[in-house]
């Protein structure tokens, strides 16, 4: 007889567990304090490096670059809440928050601009990276002035000249 | 001599009878044969070694050195090691011998590296497994020199529908009734008896093993195996690790693997719960599917906040882990394992002696264990089928060696079998916890520091919670140069062949849920006409499992 009425117990495991639904919108949702959401740039930290680019799995985080600025995009829309980014930007410009709800109606919502100005070279207008990362590798580790203005392609001629001009004593032929 | 140098002996002779060479590396033995001699050695492997045949991977070896070559992935269970035989095929036309009708297991597997490689197998009948039929026959995406975003130009063709004239033809699909998954099932019935099964797959084939040699880094391939399969999916990010891990020979911090065996088994837990509900559901049974999930939701939570998301954790990484447990975690672990613990038995030992429960599920789907081994099945769709396997204690990877536990193992191979091997799986997942946190290490968590050499080979079996996944990894500059994945439904639907057969109409649903599947894909419709005359949409043939 117990047997067969076993399966009538569920009506005490129910009445004891009770309603478990979250009336969600108008109590709190059910999240953990580790929740992983979407992440904000602050751009007054970040110097352009792309070394979130670099991490990204998804390619949410792109560099785009033209002549005059690099503007680091985010889009919500390809993230995959990794926090790749948070762990290796290098200044903590990115952070990670608990926000969820990222629906909307307007695409421009999903999209975070960071936008870099590029330091120009002194002597043939080309582009090397961007000013803030500039000043952000002088702070770490000072570097020989001279040419700090100057592009990777200039830096490397002007380089170049100093040796043969070290080896000649400075007498061209 | 000890057992195992006895035992590499044993595959050292093998080698010697057919010529061929052998390195031993860690726990992988390589064999490298010439292709004529394949079909022998895995005859020898496979039969008389008691060798599990894992998978075959075709690899483009040509920019290295003007070859194709064929790995066929056997596991030595009973003895921990992991055999590689290789053999190098012709670059200009790249031919092997079929191993089917020694191996029946490896039908599939040759069929793919046919499709992606294009490597021909002789000996046996050939179709197209996994490429669309509109894609021309000489594109072979996986070959170094297609471009991973290049699109051929699709071919309009359709495929036959049904290819049996004389049984009425039932669709099961395009999405499976309860599992709302993509599949396609044909059943074949006289009346309500089922006469014979033919599965059409792979429609949804996302080039992944592409992606992740043409565009992604070794850190960013963690993220991408994670979303191979939305149930296991750390099962796939730690095996891919482990396979890095192993062809570059890092030394992981202790504390990282005990994170990981966790993390792994706390999602052995959630999918085998998900699982109890679904086939509840798929017998009628919706209040204790209801209850099920209900106290899933209890570890859906631990594992958030565990790892910071419900499902695909992201905390893994070559070379270690993320996250780190700390002490208010653990103690919330214990605590949530405890209750959990305490709800299950009680909801489990009410749902399962609901008679109609009972009488659905014995005696259904029966796979015998012939079969099974004959088609290399893996999980619980194995060890209810009386093969004792678990590639947790066989082939211990992360921080199983230092847990005990038990492998159920039944033999009546019917769903009700299957059931319960899941069933007794719960309460061992939640035992492992418990030792894995109290035993758990000091330390860092993850190697800051490391080099992985090109040209390196790592195989690597993990035991997800519906079977081994396998992933093979040959590494190369800054990402890996071939990388092959095999989950464990792959091995499983072949058998539903046998387990369908001769069955009444009615379990057809639940014994296709029963081995756990994971669909990656699937889509095709039946389109009847207002006269009730069904439209056959023609494509050249599928499947006939």
């Amino acid at each position: 007889m117990s047997e067969k009425l076993k399966p009538a117990k569920l009506l005490v495991i129910a009445s004891k567990a009770g309603r478990v639904t979250k009336r969600y919108p108008y109590d709190e949702p059910l999240l953990s304090p580790d929740f992983r959401g979407k992440i904000t740039i602050d751009e007054n930290l970040c110097i352009g490096c792309g070394a979130c680019v670099n991490a990204c799995p998804p390619n949410a985080l792109q560099l785009m670059k033209d002549k005059d600025t690099v503007v680091l995009r985010y889009f919500v829309g390809r993230c995959i809440f990794c926090w790749r980014c948070v762990d290796v930007c290098p200044v903590g410009a990115i952070k990670g928050l608990r926000e969820f709800e990222l629906a909307t109606n307007d695409i421009s919502d999903l999209y975070v601009h960071v936008v870099h100005k590029k330091a120009k070279c002194e002597k043939c207008e080309g582009e090397g990276a961007t000013q803030r990362m500039l000043y952000y590798v002088v702070q770490k580790s000072p570097i020989v002035e001279e040419y700090l203005n100057e592009c990777p392609d200039c830096r490397r001629k002007s380089f170049i000249d100093s040796v043969v001009k070290r080896r000649t004593g400075g007498v061209s032929e | 001599m000890s057992e195992s140098s006895l035992i590499l002996k044993k595959y050292m002779d093998l080698a010697n009878v057919f010529n061929a060479s052998v390195t031993v590396d860690g726990d992988t033995i390589h064999i490298l044969a010439k292709p004529e001699y394949l079909p022998k050695i895995a005859d020898k492997l496979f039969n008389e070694f008691k060798c599990v045949h894992r998978t075959c991977v075709a690899t483009d070896e040509r920019p290295l050195n003007g070859f194709f070559s064929l790995t066929h992935l056997f596991t030595d269970d009973s003895h921990g090691f992991y055999i590689s035989l290789k053999t190098y095929l012709d670059g200009e036309n790249p031919k092997a011998p079929s191993i089917i009708s020694v191996v029946p297991a490896a039908d599939w597997c040759e069929m793919e590296a046919r499709d992606l490689v294009g490597v021909e197998f002789e000996g046996r009948e050939s179709y197209r497994l996994v490429l669309p039929p509109g894609w021309p026959a000489d594109a072979h995406p996986l070959r170094k020199d297609f471009q991973y975003d290049k699109r051929p130009n699709i071919l309009p063709v359709g495929e036959k529908v049904s290819t049996n004239e004389e049984a009425s033809t039932i669709p099961v699909g395009p999405y499976h009734p309860a599992l709302h998954e993509p599949e396609y099932f044909e059943l074949y019935v006289e009346g309500e008896r089922i006469v014979d099964v033919k599965y059409r797959g792979f429609h949804v084939h996302r080039g992944i093993e592409k992606l992740g040699e043409s565009r992604m880094t070794y850190q960013q391939v963690n993220f991408l195996a994670e979303r191979i399969c939305g149930i296991c999916g750390f099962e796939h990010s730690t095996c891919y690790a482990l396979a890095v891990e192993k062809a570059a020979k890092l030394d992981v911090p202790e504390r990282a693997q005990y994170i990981r065996s966790i993390i792994l088994e706390i999602e052995r837990l959630h999918s085998h719960l998900l699982w109890l509900g679904v086939a509840f559901h798929l017998v009628g049974y919706d209040a204790g599917f209801m209850h099920m999930w209900r106290i899933r939701e209890k570890i859906m939570y631990l594992s958030e906040y565990l790892t910071g998301s419900r499902k695909t954790y992201g905390i893994n990484l070559v070379g270690g882990v993320r996250k780190d447990i700390n002490e208010e975690k653990k103690s919330k672990v214990l605590e949530t394992l405890s209750t959990l613990e305490k709800e299950f038995k009680e909801i489990v030992e009410v749902a399962v002696s609901v008679p109609q429960v009972k009488r659905r599920l014995t005696g259904t789907g029966v796979l015998p264990k012939e079969d099974a081994v004959k088609l290399a099945v893996e999980g619980p769709v194995a060890r209810a089928s009386g093969i004792d396997r678990d590639a947790r204690r066989d082939l211990p990877y992360a921080a199983y060696k230092h847990v005990s536990f038990k492998v159920p193992v039944y033999t009546e191979g019917d769903n009700l079998a299957r059931a319960l091997v899941r069933i007794d799986e719960v309460f061992e997942s939640i035992s492992m916890i418990r030792q894995l946190l109290d035993q758990i290490p000091k330390g860092p968590i993850r190697l800051e520091e490391f080099e992985i050499p090109p040209g390196r080979i790592g195989v690597q079996v993990v035991e997800a919670p519906r079977g081994g996944d396998v992933h093979f990894v040959i590494t190369g500059e800054g990402k890996p140069y071939r990388w092959r994945v095999r989950a464990p439904t792959y091995n499983n639907i072949p058998a539903l062949r046998v387990m369908l057969r001769d069955q009444p109409m009615a379990d057809a649903p639940l014994t296709i849920a029963s081995i756990d599947p994971c669909f990656s894909c699937t889509d095709r419709v039946v389109v009847i006409g207002k006269d009730g005359v069904i439209k056959k949409l023609s494509l050249t043939g599928g499947v006939m499992l």
